[in-house]
Parts: structure tokens; sequence; C-alpha cells
């Protein structure tokens, strides 16, 4: 098995590298090749910063292309972390508007102002919808690491798990081969590294 | 719910771990040892977070500390928070290439706002967390040797005013006696801060960590207690939160 973390110089992996070599992954790259990226089995697009930043390093480094080509034509398995889970969005408003990759639709904004504070850091509980591949074998209500000051929703659906931080909003989805994740599994102990292993088994 | 967290923090002193007292520095073991004893995985698994600290006055390498750095984290899938003595963007590179999710910052913050803004532009806000230590009124930097010349509350103002993610508060007094929190100050302290609060200075046992979990406008109980948390502590006080229906994370 060999697992491609697409790189485009945001966000610290080195935690996703120890979770999947101790979920034991054959051949771990972090690349931005197209190489490394067509003949990756899955690949995971992480991050952490800002969605406008990162969408200019990804168009930069061709990267939009090369994941357009191998996640919607090749169905290729994919799975988003955090910001790279709001990146294969359609579009987010921090900043400005930006628009984001759209394999999935949905849109990215801030929490809206509230007494509770930003960014939503820490462990908070999952409600795991049912038929879900990425949270099999999770109670509901599991708890996995947050952080992150601007949320995803969506009106489609793409099989959401929620999280409840003021305002209700996506902690994952899976549509098909494309999955994202808004919390760190990499962080989150066991019930991070069970949900990895559900993304290398079951997708 | 969004929980609230429990930290361990190790403090490294010139290659060994070490037990604080009052900010007076006893060695206790180095990474092989932490390894080989208290098996450190196991550990981490009764944390949400580690702070890691290079304290180290004598010989200061940060690539040392990061190699440490990098050989503890391995294992453990939790959030890291280094720092200590952390002075320049290229210190930073070198703890975030080396394992960290966050950077713990003190001095800094009081010497170097530029650093600061630098920082939070490149890595986000929610990647620096902002370290004061304080002695009643009084805040002290560079490892809790100088008095500068702001007040608790002005300074806590002053970095609720910088944007950095979190804060960890210390209360120098309490630091490595076990006889608790100073929650008084640090309720006051939480109240008015826009971010979440670390406190950290005095926990001794369960019940401190307990007591500073119930406490109002405190997101996380911070113990550096190598002595009275290691081997079986840290388990049991976490079940002991627990059954208290404190409100922490749970894993299987």
């Amino acid at each position: 098995m060999k697992i491609t973390i697409v790189d485009y110089g945001m966000g610290n992996i080195s935690s996703i590298i120890g979770a999947l070599k101790y979920l034991g992954v054959g051949v771990i790259t972090v690349s931005n090749s197209l190489s490394d990226i067509v003949s990756a089995d899955k690949l995971i697009l992480p991050g952490v910063g800002s969605f406008p930043t990162a969408m200019n390093n990804i168009k930069k480094l061709n990267i939009d292309k090369y994941l357009r080509d191998s996640v919607l034509v090749d169905k290729k398995p994919i799975l988003g972390i955090c910001l790279g889970m709001q990146l294969m969005a359609d579009s987010s408003s921090e900043d400005s508007y930006s628009q984001g990759l759209g394999f999935v639709k949905g849109s990215v904004r801030r929490f809206s102002e509230s007494s509770l504070k930003v960014p939503h850091m820490g462990f908070n509980q999952v409600v795991i919808k049912r038929n879900s591949k990425l949270f099999k074998g999770l109670n509901n209500l599991s708890d996995f690491y947050f952080v992150h000051s601007f949320r995803m929703t969506s009106d489609a659906d793409i099989n959401q798990s929620e999280c409840t931080y003021n305002d209700k909003f996506i902690a994952g989805y899976e549509h098909g081969n494309i999955a994202g994740v808004q919390f760190h599994p990499e962080l989150s102990q066991t019930n991070g590294l069970k949900l990895l292993n559900n993304f290398i088994t079951y997708f | 719910m969004l929980r609230k967290r429990l930290i361990f923090t190790l403090i490294y002193n010139d290659g060994f771990f070490t037990q604080s007292r009052n900010f007076r520095l006893q060695k206790v073991g180095d990474i092989s040892w932490l390894e080989k004893n208290y098996g450190f995985k196991d550990l981490a698994f009764s944390l949400d977070e580690l702070v890691i600290l290079d304290a180290s006055r004598e010989s200061r390498s940060i690539v040392g500390f990061a190699d440490t750095l990098s050989r503890l984290v391995e294992n453990v899938f939790i959030p890291i928070c280094a720092g200590g003595g952390v002075r320049c963007m290229a210190d930073v590179e070198v703890l975030f290439e080396n394992g960290a999710d966050k950077i713990i910052l003190n001095t800094i913050i009081y010497e170097n706002k530029g650093l600061v803004d630098d920082l939070i532009k490149k890595y986000g806000s929610q990647s620096i967390v902002a370290s004061v230590d304080y002695k009643k009124n009084d805040v002290f930097i560079k490892n809790g040797t100088q008095k500068i010349d702001m007040k608790l509350h002005d300074y806590v103002d002053y970095i609720d005013s910088l944007g950095v993610g979190e804060m960890y508060l210390n209360a120098m007094e309490n630091d490595g006696t076990g006889f608790g929190y100073d929650l008084e100050t640090a309720q006051k302290v939480g109240k008015n801060i826009s971010m979440p609060l670390i406190v950290a200075g005095g926990a001794g046992n369960e019940k401190h960590l307990i007591k500073g979990l119930m406490t109002n406008h405190i997101d996380a109980v911070a113990t550096a207690n190598l002595f009275n948390f290691i081997g079986n502590g840290l388990p049991d006080a976490r079940r002991g939160i627990i059954f208290n229906n404190g409100n922490i994370a749970q894993w299987k």
C-alpha cells in the first residue's frame, strides 16, 4: 500500500506520517509530484492555515489538476484533514471569497459571533452518521481533536457526521471515494487511529 | 460538547527531563530513562496534550532539543506543544519540522511583537501559545529571572490583543509545590481573555486537577510534576476525572 500525503507546504504532517507508520502502511510519500499522486493507492490532503493561501499554493504547483484527474476521473480514494477537508469544498469566505477544489458540494465560513472562544480547540464529540465507513466501529459521540476557526456546511447529502460548537458543522463527510474530516485523526488518540485505519481499509 | 483538557508538561534541561520546584530544576532522567521506566506511550494515552519545554540554561542546543522532541512524539497521537528559549523564526521552523503542532512562547511575547505577528501570519493563531509566568501581580520572563514593567492584568490584556491561540498561565509561587493551583487568579484571567486558558503550577494530586477542570473559565489543566504523576498517576487521574463527571474526552 502506498499513501501519498499531498505536500503544498502547509501544515504539520509528522504526526500523520507517524500514525500511518503505526498502522503499518508500507510506503508513505510526502510529495506534490504527478508521479507520486498517480502511483499512490490512496491520497491524504492535509493542511493547517489559511484557505486562500493554500489554494494559491495548490494552483501554483498544478496540484489542482493532478488531483482532479486522480480523484474525479480515476476515483482514487482521498482523505482531507482539517484545512484539506475544507479545500475540497466549493468555496470559502475566509479573507474574501475563494474557490475551492469543488470535489464535494459545500462552503466554508467563520464561526458566527458568540460567547464561545474561536478557534474551536480541543476534543469534541461527533454525531456519527449511521452508515458511515469512516467512523465504522466508533461509538456515536466519540471524541476527536479539533483546531479550527472556519467550518464547513453543505446542503447536499455527503453523508455528514456532525459536530456542534455554537454552530452545527460538518465533522466528517464521505462521498464515494472522497472523504474529509474537520478534526485531526492523527492527534485524536485511538479514536483517530481507528478512523485512519477505516480509511485505509474501506476506501 | 467541547471538552476540557489534561496536559502534561515535560521540562527538558541539557539532555534531561526535570522536576521543577519554584523554578529550581532537578534532573530526573533522559529520554531513554523515560521510555524505559515509564513507557511514555502509555503515559501519553492518559493525556489530551503534551507540552515540552526546553529550560536548558547552560548549553542551549535547539538541535538536541528537536532530536529529543522527534523521538518523544514518534508514537504519541496527541497535539504536541513545544517551546522554551524560542528566539527566531528558524527556531520555530525546527520545532515544527520535528513534530510540534504548536509553539509555546514566553520572552518573545514581551520582547518581540513583530515576530509573534509573523508567526501568527505564517502558522495561524491556533499554533501559538503564550506562556505567562507570574508571581502575585508581577510577570517574569527569561525562565522566571526577569521582572517586566507590566502588571499581570495589563499583560494579559496585551496578550489578548496579539491574536495568539491560547494562554498558558503558570503560578511561579505554586510551581512544583504540589499544593494546588492558584485558581482565583486563573479564573479572573480566564474571564477577561478571548482565548482558551491553560492553568499550570501547583498540581500535586488528582483532586487538584479535578478542581481546576471544574472551575469556570479554565479550559485546560497542566502539570509538570513528574514525581507525583508518573507511573499510574496520570491514568488514575484521568479515570478519577471521568468518574467525577469531569468534562474530558474519552477513548477506548
